[in-house]
């Protein structure tokens, strides 16, 4: 029980009291510690948890093959799938570097080099002799097996040059160009999250075409605030004309006569005087896109994002801020426990 | 007039996939013919361009990448446009990333902008230091010591021997920061780690989703500027003058918000219509 | 372009392909696209995680290259301990230890949250799930005295003194710039915003009216919300098409195309069979 219960609640206390204290305390030794090696800690417990979410990830799939249940062959290429990203990041490099640290007759070299990167054999003597004095030449791209990279390496060294071959580091080859952990990245992560996050755009449109109604004041508050937004930061929005908003807005208020005084005579009366007001001012300043500019969609959708919208974000904002300070402090003082399951 | 208003209500319940393919072509269309709509930068994205004009050759600026393939459309081409205008005016970049997937895209970007567009060499103009795991326990620890977080860049390079990184210990040593996020961890976290307990510079590009989230910064002054989505990095590529994809994405995008603007309309007509019937009937 | 980069953008396509294919409706090739996906990234996580952190930053602590020769007992069995990992996963575990130069003396304090992790590993099996537990408080711990302190101050104190800004030397009205009236704007809307949120007091009478003024600056801030949620989709969805355009290309041997038709054709045989099962 102790184990299970008052050591967790005492860790979570003792730690957030810490945390906490550091921010104020100027006490070098907790400070560093603190500052430094807790969060390295909280760092590495991070990571851990990566692990056990892949793992707990792997034990459901797997199970689902097990019993056999429906669907399992799919879960299978899942098990599939991170057994290739698995080896592709710790057990299979598919990285070796050749290069060329000297040469007598760069002729020759390229003889062998020349299939190497695709080159005739006279491009390949200048790429050679252009490499400057003392720098060695790399081959760009890195070869997959470490004997493909030997291969080449003797065949250089048998036509009178130096070469090594140079295996990518453990640890830099996620970050290299060429290695089997990067190509996956390329070409099986990146499509797949991309395409996951794109297919949105299709529910959205969908979503705002059959959902986004005006049932009462609120909602048209926030759909004339969305719809301004979406036409005014695109540059579409700067080749509307303030006037063509002048005449949707004259329509609009009519319209807002015509529900609060249900007379049809008042109704024609302001469609036809606000059209005529607003053409002749039209002609008198001449029609200019941009004026009058509280009318001209880039910068009234400036002004709602930076003012009215900043308001209520800022709302949201500081309710958010005071939640987790409150919640935060209940987890220092152990009366939230949640996070060990009561 | 009858048989018409009977379309407009059938059309109310257009089966989904209708509307997809028109989402497919209206964004597909202008990537093939594209309509050079001119691009108008806004206050905030004017407001990054002057922080980095501010700075001098030589300074530090922290960049940090914290997005993935997932988001790449939107904040790559911002990325790669603040990249080139501080390589262009000689500002030292340091790159962290708080996203695994972001070391793989401040790769990409490196090697476009860094070693092909400016020669710029590593360890002397730019370093990228790369990932680590924990989100604002990281960015307190790059506040407080930088070697006790990152002992080795990407590269498995020790710090002590690249060059740009003598003298650089902590956080304060820098002049600029900038993050280029995509959610948690992200702009919110620099703003409550770093940007607030030291005072640095800070600059940020966001995913436009997240611009809400960040906008009580902006406005406060707690963060200097920034780049919404991809028409925000339109925005900057206008203001560098380099076009990139940013602006080449610009007309389909705008095409797209006018036809969904469109969309949201004919579907209150067409509820308007059906609930003037019903109140008939 | 070498075959890799070819085959990959292929493979790519492909699933592309597959993720989209789910718009006409659930099917096969989305279904494999999904679970490639997922067990992908859970292998993709695991290994940024130990390359970045657990492998520099815990084993290069605990492990370091030492300074000559290992002497005393005590100091043999830890490298022993090491060795034996080294012979299990050299890639790991790198013959003479891991130098990222964090000294040459082992730091025996990250002994500590070696076994918090270990223990966190060890609560997969169901039986041993309390295990985690000792971890996850570290980590909540951390966390709630890293946040109480910064949404205090960045969020909520932060946010007060932005709002609370002058009003004087500047002019009334300005539609780009700071004003009065714009000051004025923020102020009102973030206090009675802040109002909605309290709900210890029914809304109701002059209080339920000034709620219902903070209702609406927060729908205004909802449908801008909505306005950058559309926008950035749709920038996604742009940024598809675009690498799908690239793959297309001669240079690729017109996967894009290619693989469209395939997969439109499999889906339609598909469909087809589907709908002879259902009427037989």
């Amino acid at each position: 029980m102790f184990f299970k219960r008052q050591l967790p609640i005492a860790i979570a206390a003792t730690i957030g009291f810490l945390t906490l204290f550091g921010w104020f305390v100027d006490e070098p030794t907790i400070k560093s510690f603190v500052d430094d090696d807790a969060t390295q800690w909280f760092d590495i417990l991070a990571s851990f948890a990566m692990f056990l979410g892949a793992l707990n990830l792997l034990k459901m799939q797997a199970m689902k093959v097990m019993k056999k249940q429906k669907g399992w062959q799919y879960a299978a290429l899942a098990i599939a799938g991170f057994a290739f990203s698995f080896t592709a990041g710790f057990i299979l490099l598919g990285s070796y570097n050749v290069e060329i640290t000297e040469f007598d007759d760069p002729a020759k070299v390229a003889t062998v080099l020349a299939s190497e990167i695709n080159l005739d054999e006279k491009s390949t003597e200048n790429v050679l002799v252009a490499v400057p004095e003392g720098d060695p030449y790399i081959i760009e791209t890195p070869y997959f097996t470490k004997n493909g990279a030997d291969n080449v390496v003797e065949q250089i060294n048998a036509a009178g040059g130096t070469a090594h071959m140079r295996a990518t580091d453990w640890g830099a080859h996620i970050s290299t160009r060429g290695s089997l952990f990067n190509w996956m990245f390329r070409f099986i992560f990146t499509p797949l999250s991309a395409t996951m996050f794109a297919l949105l755009a299709f529910f959205v449109a969908s979503a705002s075409y059959r959902a986004f109604k005006i049932r009462n004041f609120e909602a048209t508050l926030l759909l004339i605030s969305g719809i301004i937004i979406m036409l005014g930061r695109v540059p579409i929005g700067g080749s509307i004309s303030a006037w063509f908003i002048l005449y949707i807005v004259v329509l609009a208020l009519s319209a807002g006569v015509n529900t609060w005084f249900k007379n049809k005579t008042y109704t024609l009366a302001s469609v036809v005087g606000g059209v005529l007001i607003v053409t002749i001012a039209g002609f008198i300043m001449g029609w200019p896109v941009d004026q009058p500019a509280i009318f001209y969609l880039p910068v009234l959708q400036d002004w709602i994002y930076n003012n009215p919208n900043v308001a209520g974000a800022r709302a949201i904002m500081i309710g958010i801020g005071l939640g987790i300070f409150a919640t935060s402090i209940r987890y220092i003082l152990g009366i939230e426990k949640s996070y060990i399951g009561e | 007039m009858e048989k018409f208003l009977d379309f407009i209500v059938r059309a109310g319940s257009l089966d989904r996939r209708i509307i997809f393919v028109v989402i497919a072509l209206v964004v597909i269309l202008p990537l093939f013919f594209p309509l050079g709509l001119p691009i108008r930068p806004t206050n905030s994205s004017q407001d990054v361009y002057n922080a980095v004009e501010e700075l001098e050759a030589g300074d530090k600026a922290l960049v940090s990448f914290e997005y993935g393939p997932s988001t790449k459309p939107e904040i790559h081409p911002m990325a790669i446009a603040l990249l080139r205008h501080l390589f262009e005016k000689d500002v030292k970049v340091y790159i962290t990333c708080l996203w695994p997937d972001g070391q793989f895209m401040a790769m990409e970007a490196l090697e476009q902008v860094a070693d092909n567009q400016y020669n710029k060499v590593y360890g002397e103009d730019y370093v990228l230091l790369g990932y680590r795991p924990g989100a604002e326990a990281v960015i307190k620890g790059l506040v407080s010591n930088i070697r006790k977080v990152f002992t080795v860049d990407s590269q498995g390079n020790f710090l002590d021997d690249i060059p740009m990184m003598v003298g650089v210990n902590q956080v304060k040593d820098f002049d600029y920061l900038f993050s280029a996020s995509a959610g948690y961890p992200g702009t919110v976290e620099w703003v409550q780690y770093a940007a607030d307990p030291t005072g640095v510079t800070m600059s940020t590009g966001t995913t436009s989703i997240q611009v809400n989230e960040v906008m009580p910064y902006v406005q406060s002054g707690q963060i200097v500027g920034i780049l919404g989505g991809m028409p925000g990095a339109a925005e900057y590529e206008s203001l560098i003058g380099q076009a990139g994809i940013g602006t080449s994405g610009m007309d389909a995008q705008s095409v797209a918000h006018l036809v969904i603007v469109g969309f949201i309309i004919f579907g209150n007509i067409s509820f308007f219509v059906e609930r003037r019937r019903s109140k008939k009937y | 372009m070498n075959g890799s980069e070819i085959f990959g953008a292929w493979v790519a396509v492909f699933l592309t392909f597959g993720i989209f294919s789910y718009l006409y409706k659930d099917n096969p090739f989305y279904k494999i696209s999904e679970h490639v996906f997922v067990g992908v990234s859970a292998g993709y996580w695991m290994a940024m995680a130990f390359w970045t952190q657990v492998q520099p930053n815990l084993f290069g602590r605990l492990w370091p290259v030492p300074e000559g020769e290992i002497s005393g007992f005590f100091m043999k069995a830890w490298y022993g301990i090491y060795n034996f990992f080294g012979f299990v996963l050299p890639s790991v575990f790198p013959d003479g230890g891991i130098d990222k130069g964090h000294g040459h003396d082992p730091h025996f304090m990250y002994i500590l949250p070696f076994a918090l992790g270990i223990m966190m590993l060890l609560s997969v099996a169901s039986k041993l799930s309390w295990l985690a537990r000792l971890g996850i408080a570290y980590t909540v711990g951390m966390a709630a005295g890293l946040r109480a302190y910064a949404f205090l101050n960045s969020n909520v104190l932060g946010q007060i003194k932005g709002s609370a800004v002058s009003f004087v030397d500047m002019p009334f009205f300005s539609l780009t710039g700071v004003s009065v009236f714009n000051n004025l704007i923020i102020l009102v809307g973030t206090i009675t915003g802040l109002l909605y949120f309290y709900f210890s007091k029914e809304h109701k009478g002059s209080f339920g009216k000034v709620t219902r003024v903070g209702i609406y600056f927060l729908m205004i801030s909802f449908g801008a919300s909505f306005g950058f949620a559309v926008m950035g989709r749709i920038s996604l969805l742009i940024g598809r098409f675009t690498d799908l355009i690239t793959y297309g290309s001669s240079t690729y041997n017109y996967a894009s195309l290619w693989v469209l038709v395939l997969m439109i054709v499999l889906l339609a045989v598909w469909t087809f069979k589907g709908d002879k099962e259902v009427a037989s």
